[in-house]
């Protein structure tokens, strides 16, 4: 028979310790060489480089930290909203990775500033008379209906509106939750509870302004109501993977080991595969809508990503390797039990992830304002990556410092330690 | 231990022989699901492999304590959701591509512009039929691999068991067990804390179905028979009532002429008129015409030769029979306008407009003219063939008459103008119906043309008379159809009727 | 999960860390069954279902009989005209499958979730998803004008054995889409009734009673290593059913997206329908659920915690539609498309406002009340709220179809629509066929899970 684990901490080493630092420093070290050296070769690649090309490569890595950033505190709040015993043990993790979108509103001072400056490389409506650049048409009725919203200084205020939304929320439930390390009261989850749902309100009102403003104004004439949605998606995916993943690692590494259990690698990975799904749905439906539809002013958005063959073949990448390949993968309830299998599978998806914002934002790099873009990607968009990856680790590392992985004195948390999955 | 109380009851006619029950296994009864689950694992541990647990719902833990094998359910589901997909993607390829099928061909039909087949438009049906297939494969599966629907089972005889499905939990080990022995089982039974234990036995008595249900199914049974039949009594009967009308308005609705005057409808034998001057039809405005509907251009639309006397068509069918004493038929002709005998400038005549008109002279000619233009085409063949083999109906003196359909090499038909064949075409003659409502005016030029190189080509290997219609070539411009002897009209005007700008009509239709 | 049973606990106050318990009363396994089982075996139920029956099938039988005048006049009867070619039938259709989700999404969604507090009301609420998804199928069967041609929409050969449907066509993937979830949805819930149908046979005391629930329980014997595959294929099929109550309403939203029409064409339909229909279904179940624990005394199984919980889910799914609302006005000024932002200003300001701003206030404002904790826990006020949902549900699905039908791309063909007496009468008589099967649901099947309950309920121990 089944015997009930106590609510205790039983693993040796509960937090990152002295190798916090280290990593800290090593990841900072990297990722500034990483955007120093990104933006070098942009701007000496000539035809396809200049500040424009570092612009776009530095675009899709911020989006991809950011939405794992999101994504977590997605799910921080949602644990909290609907009261989940569960998620407990893998919760801190989850907060970490909140709170990093406080450091992620500075590394997006390299977007925020130009833009607000007037330039008009990265958001082409920062430029005067843009509507020129669409198939030669002024289009001046719209540039004036877009004008006032599509300008750098609106913009810039939408944006840290957003982060301060952001950051307080983050520091809402990471401060709470550290708190509740030291003293264990019960009323700290009570108050998060409470807060939860407007919470949740204001990062979803938040979230859709990004989506537009980031990703979709790239394109100022294309409009979808469902773009926020396809972005919430990638969101949730890209987190719930990145949690699964460092909670694998620190695992690996020795720590939290008890508490972590397999039951919670599996239902992160079951939450993985229902946001695979949820992705290939909403994706679906914007693609058939708009191709059903057939109405030039928004298939244009989808033809320029068929017409040249880079950007068909990676359509049909995402297709295949975003949608059919983990929904298989992830299917099987033994392959989510597996923890060596788990961490190949979650740096998998978040390479899909990390491919899904390259296809919405890179194609718009060369548009031509018509129907093609030729395919643009490589060593500028590699190194954007290692060095905002190495930023936002050694992010997480300051955050985590010495502090505990696991909340330690959640009043759930023998409901996390005990439930089993089916 | 009451066991057999229900049993034997049943009278039975060879009561002696053998025995009336025989022993499946012991079933022990648990006060709580604690209990269950450390006797269930007692009985694991103790060699046992074919026992059984039995709680009001799953009872958690249960399935390690009796070591059960998962099931292996899910790889089911898995194979039937795959062939969910083949069978949702076929089903759609078929329906609406398999056109070339021999039996049950497929519906290839364009809408909206869509390719025949378009993936993401399927994708919603195949995903349903996915599920569909899934569910009935879990639903179904499930039964089966539960050896369910069970009606009789021992088990349920026992009044005891009755609360297994209520708050009692039971443990049955079977006697076909290798382990089973009568008293020891009972003994460690009672050791695992059972509450009761109680032998479970299989009626041999009563293996019948009571006769109440025999009946019953044999009386359903020949219910179900009576549809089969009385469709095979349709089928092989006639009837001559009408058949049913499920909405009279619309199988018998007023019919209205289009620029007429009268009821649209009657609403209780009173008429109801749409718009007060109770025409069925607004008219354009006064001085207005419709877009693209401008027929100034008489040699395009009337195919008679522009600036000449158009005879006015109420007077035309009045033939002869007004003047009785004089010499029939010859009064008729004049009334015939002067039809052109070139193709209106309007249109231009290549190769593209030949191959038009092919295309259309092959969708709505070739039924009663055949292919070729013989005049031997389907609807008349069959026909003829039903007007000759027709019965003689009560007062007629012969067969059903049809009137053949004319061969487009008849003499009578090579030598008209092209104008004349256009307004046949246009308004029919004779027998033919009128085409003009159905083709629109440039294509029924077009069939005019690819009548006249029909014409031309038959000319070639027999010596016949006309000359040749440009058909390669498209620099030519419709040379006149020149004229057979006897022909009334004469083949003098060339291309010089400009009367009437092309561009008016440029729209056509 | 539960620890404590008082008689008298308010359990919608959970101290984190302990599980509110969600069976009152103190109520042990048998006692469970006994309260679950007496609806049923009582020999007449209370007074007040005799009334709501009556009144009922009376509604039920005014329904068949517009129908049959439908049939034999044609579909001229209703008030569609050019260009609202759809209007009230279509309306019911969509608002019937909207309040069909709240069933699926309770015994799957909440299953896979491990939300235990779906046990108390799941039965309930897939009987509502059958019964409601009935009443929608009703409504596009009865439209099709030649109804008796109606197997043309399944997909075998007709007319000679040559034409197929459709399959590029939307209309077609709707057939598909609630047949399919019809099936499921059935059997879903009849394999969630056999073992409680097998209760009900164990203690059933009329020779029928036994027969009947004999049959159709199956030989259920709540053997463990059938619970086990039982408890799989369950799970199975909620996975199944997940993404299958997505695809249903996004399916019927696709009936609109995939058109041009202005208002009609917006990516965000799918899954802001789905939310709308999780919105209106989870108010139905509470509007149907109130009553029905009173009258049946299943107060200790459906308890206010079950109540409050789908309260909280209402507000959610009311935001979400809200906000919904917002993007689609917001994308129809970004857009710039004269069409569309003409669509939204009629929406507001035109012949239709007062269906807009009844859907608003109904739809996003009053189910704010339930921020209050007072108003989400008292049974009647919510009652009172989820009718008002489920009037701006209805209401939402008339201004989306009505409103932008009747402004199309062409003026010269606007028109005002109005509904006529057969319009209102199929839409009350398919209010009355759907309680008279609800009300016979309740009176001769087990209206909550026993066994499910069973298993959330404390542990039952004999001394």
């Amino acid at each position: 028979m089944r015997h009930k684990r106590e609510a205790k901490i039983t693993s040796p080493v509960i937090s990152l310790g002295d190798d916090s630092y280290r990593l800290m420093s090593i990841a900072a070290f990297v990722g500034l060489l990483g955007i120093g050296a990104a933006l070098l070769i942009s701007l000496f690649l000539g035809e396809n480089g200049g500040f424009k090309r570092f612009s776009y490569g530095y675009l899709v890595n911020f989006c991809f930290f950011a939405t794992i950033s999101l994504g977590a505190l997605f799910f921080v709040t949602v644990q909290h909203l609907t009261r989940a015993g569960w998620s407990v043990t893998v919760r801190r993790i989850a907060e970490i990775l909140a709170a990093a979108i406080i450091p992620l509103f500075v590394l997006f001072l390299p977007i925020l500033l130009p833009t607000i400056m007037g330039y008009g490389g990265l958001y082409v409506w920062n430029d005067d008379g843009w509507t020129t650049s669409y198939a030669g048409h002024t289009l001046t009725a719209m540039e004036k209906l877009k004008g006032f919203y599509l300008s750098g200084g609106f913009f810039g205020v939408r944006s840290i509106v957003c982060f301060v939304v952001w950051s307080l929320m983050a520091w809402f439930f990471v401060g709470n939750s550290f708190r509740q390390d030291a003293s264990g009261d019960v009323n700290i989850t009570a108050r998060m509870q409470k807060y939860s749902a407007p919470l949740m309100i204001l990062f979803a009102l938040t979230l859709v302004v990004a989506a537009f403003d980031w990703e979709m104004s790239l394109s100022p004439m294309w409009f979808s109501t469902m773009f926020p949605v396809c972005f919430f998606s990638g969101c949730v995916l890209g987190g719930a993977s990145t949690i699964a993943l460092v909670a694998l690692l620190l695992q690996r590494s020795g720590r939290v080991t008890d508490e972590i259990t397999i039951d919670n690698i599996q239902d992160l990975g079951k939450l993985m595969l229902a946001f695979i799904v949820f992705w290939g749905y909403v994706e679906f439906c914007q693609y058939m809508l708009i191709w059903y539809a057939n109405i030039p002013e928004e298939t244009f958005w989808f033809k320029y990503r068929f017409a040249n063959s880079g950007w068909r073949t990676l359509t049909i990448i995402l297709l295949v390797g975003h949608l059919f390949i983990p929904f298989l993968f992830l299917l099987p309830r033994t392959l989510k039990r597996s923890r060596p299998f788990m961490i190949g599978a979650t740096i998998y998806v978040l390479a899909m992830h990390w491919l899904d914002h390259v296809w919405v934002i890179m194609p718009q790099f060369g548009f031509d304002g018509k129907d093609t873009a030729p395919f643009v990607l490589g060593l500028p968009e590699l190194l954007c990556f290692v060095g905002l990856g190495g930023l936002f680790v050694s992010a997480f590392c300051f955050i985590a410092s010495d502090r505990a992985l696991v909340p330690l004195k959640d009043p759930r948390l023998g409901e996390a330690l005990n439930y089993t999955n089916t | 231990m009451v066991a057999t109380q229900t049993h034997g009851h049943h009278s039975k006619p060879h009561a002696g022989h053998g025995p009336e029950s025989e022993l499946v296994g012991l079933l022990a009864e648990f006060e709580d699901q604690d209990a269950l689950i450390d006797a269930c694992e007692q009985a694991r541990l103790s060699g046992y492999k074919k026992f059984d647990a039995y709680s009001p719902f799953p009872v958690h833990g249960i399935d390690q304590a009796m070591g059960t094998r998962r099931t292996m359910l899910p790889f089911f589901v898995l194979a039937i959701a795959f062939g969910g997909v083949a069978l949702g993607v076929g089903m759609q390829w078929y329906a609406n591509i398999a056109s070339f099928s021999p039996i049950f061909p497929g519906y290839d039909f364009i809408i909206s512009g869509k390719p025949l087949w378009s993936l993401p438009a399927n994708i919603p049906v195949s995903f349903e039929v996915i599920v569909l297939s899934s569910a009935f494969a879990t639903f179904f599966g499930m039964w089966f691999l539960n050896r369910l629907p069970r009606l009789a089972n021992p088990l349920h005889r026992i009044e005891r068991f009755k609360r297994a499905t209520d708050d009692r939990f039971f443990l049955m080990i079977e006697k076909n067990d290798k382990q089973f022995s009568a008293e020891q089982t009972l003994d460690q039974m009672q050791q695992w804390g059972a509450s009761a234990v109680e032998p479970v036995k299989l009626d041999l008595t009563d293996h019948k179905i009571p006769l109440s249900l025999r009946r019953a199914g044999l009386v359903l049974g020949l219910l179900l028979l009576v549809p089969p039949a009385m469709i095979y009594r349709a089928q092989h009967a006639t009837n001559p009532a009408p058949r049913l009308h499920f909405m009279p308005d619309m199988d018998w609705q007023y019919r209205f002429g289009a620029q007429n005057v009268g009821p649209i409808w009657y609403d209780n034998r009173e008429p109801k008129y749409f718009f007060q001057d109770k025409t069925v039809m607004r008219l354009p405005p006064e001085g207005t015409i419709g877009r693209g509907a401008l027929t100034t251009d008489i040699e395009l639309f009337r195919g008679i030769k522009a600036g000449t006397k158009i005879p006015d068509p109420t007077l035309v069918p009045q033939p002869a029979p007004a003047v009785a004493g004089q010499a029939p038929a010859a009064p008729v002709l004049p009334l015939e306008p002067e039809w052109v005998t070139a193709f209106p400038a309007a249109l231009t005549v290549d190769q593209s407009m030949v191959e038009r008109g092919r295309d259309r002279f092959n969708i709505y000619c070739t039924v009663c003219h055949g292919y070729a233009g013989d005049g031997n085409g389907l609807v008349n063949e069959r026909a003829l063939e039903l007007a000759i083999s027709s019965p003689i109906q009560k007062g007629a003196t012969s067969n059903a008459v049809w009137t053949k359909a004319k061969s487009l090499y008849d003499p009578t038909v090579t030598i008209q103008p092209v104008g004349r064949i256009f307004d046949t075409i246009t308004h029919g003659r004779s027998t033919m119906g009128p085409y003009g409502s159905q083709i629109s005016t440039r294509d029924r030029w077009a069939i005019v043309l690819y009548v006249k190189s029909l014409q031309a080509a038959r000319a070639k290997e027999p010596p016949l008379v006309t000359p040749a219609v440009p058909v390669a070539t498209p620099a030519a411009d419709a040379a006149p159809a020149k004229d057979a002897p006897g022909s009334s009209i004469p083949a003098s005007d060339e291309t010089a009727n400009k009367s009437d700008s092309p561009a008016t009509d440029s729209k056509g239709n | 999960m539960a620890t404590t049973v008082e008689h008298h606990v308010d359990n919608t106050i959970e101290r984190p860390g302990e599980r509110a318990p969600l069976v009152l009363g103190g109520l042990n396994y048998s006692e469970i069954t006994r309260t679950v089982c007496d609806v049923a075996e009582r020999p007449r139920p209370p007074r007040a279902w005799y009334i709501a029956f009556a009144i009922s099938f009376a509604l039920t039988a005014m329904f068949g009989v517009l129908i049959m005048h439908l049939f034999l006049k044609g579909v001229g009867v209703w008030g569609n005209t050019s260009p609202v070619y759809w209007a009230f039938d279509i309306v019911n259709f969509v608002f019937w499958v909207g309040i069909g989700h709240a069933g699926t999404l309770i015994s799957a969604i909440l299953f896979l979730f491990r939300q235990n507090w779906r046990t108390g009301i799941n039965r309930a609420a897939e009987a509502m998803t059958i019964f409601a998804v009935i009443c929608a199928g009703t409504f596009p069967g009865i439209h099709i004008g030649r109804v008796w041609a109606f197997y043309w929409l399944f997909p075998i050969p007709t007319e000679h054995l040559a034409l197929w449907p459709q399959f590029r066509s939307p209309l077609l993937w709707d057939v598909f889409a609630v047949g399919t979830y019809f099936t499921v949805s059935l059997l879903f819930w009849y394999m969630g009734l056999v073992p409680d149908l097998a209760t009900m046979r164990d203690r059933a005391k009329s020779k029928w009673a036994k027969i009947a629930y004999g049959a159709f329980s199956l030989g259920w014997t709540g053997s463990a290593r059938a619970w086990h595959r039982y408890e799989i294929a369950y799970m199975i099929l909620a996975a199944f059913s997940t993404p299958l109550v997505l695809s249903v309403h996004t399916i019927v939203s696709f009936d609109f997206a995939v058109s041009q029409v202005p208002g009609w064409h917006t990516t965000i339909f799918p899954p802001y329908f789905v939310a709308g229909a999780i919105f209106s279904g989870f108010a139905m179940v509470v509007t149907l659920l109130v009553p029905a624990r009173e009258l049946f005394g299943l107060k200790d199984l459906i308890t206010i915690r079950h109540l409050e919980n789908m309260n909280k889910i209402i507000i959610a799914t009311s935001l979400m539609v809200g906000c919904a609302y917002g993007i689609e006005f917001f994308i129809a000024w970004y857009s710039g498309v004269d069409s569309e932002s003409y669509a939204f200003k009629n929406r507001v300001f035109g012949w239709y406002y007062w269906a807009y701003w009844i859907m608003v206030i109904c739809n996003v404002v009053i189910p704010q009340l339930f921020w209050f904790k007072s108003i989400r826990t008292s049974p009647w006020l919510m009652v009172i709220i989820c009718i008002f949902v489920n009037i701006g549900m209805w209401f939402e699905r008339f201004v989306i179809i009505v409103t932008s039908l009747s402004r199309d791309y062409l003026p010269s063909s606007w028109t005002y629509y109005q509904p006529t007496w057969v319009d209102f009468g199929m839409l009350i008589g398919s209010f009355g066929l759907f309680t008279t099967l609800f009300l016979l649901f309740c009176r001769f099947l087990p209206t909550v899970a026993i066994s499910e309950v069973k298993n959330v309920a404390p542990k039952t121990h004999h001394s």
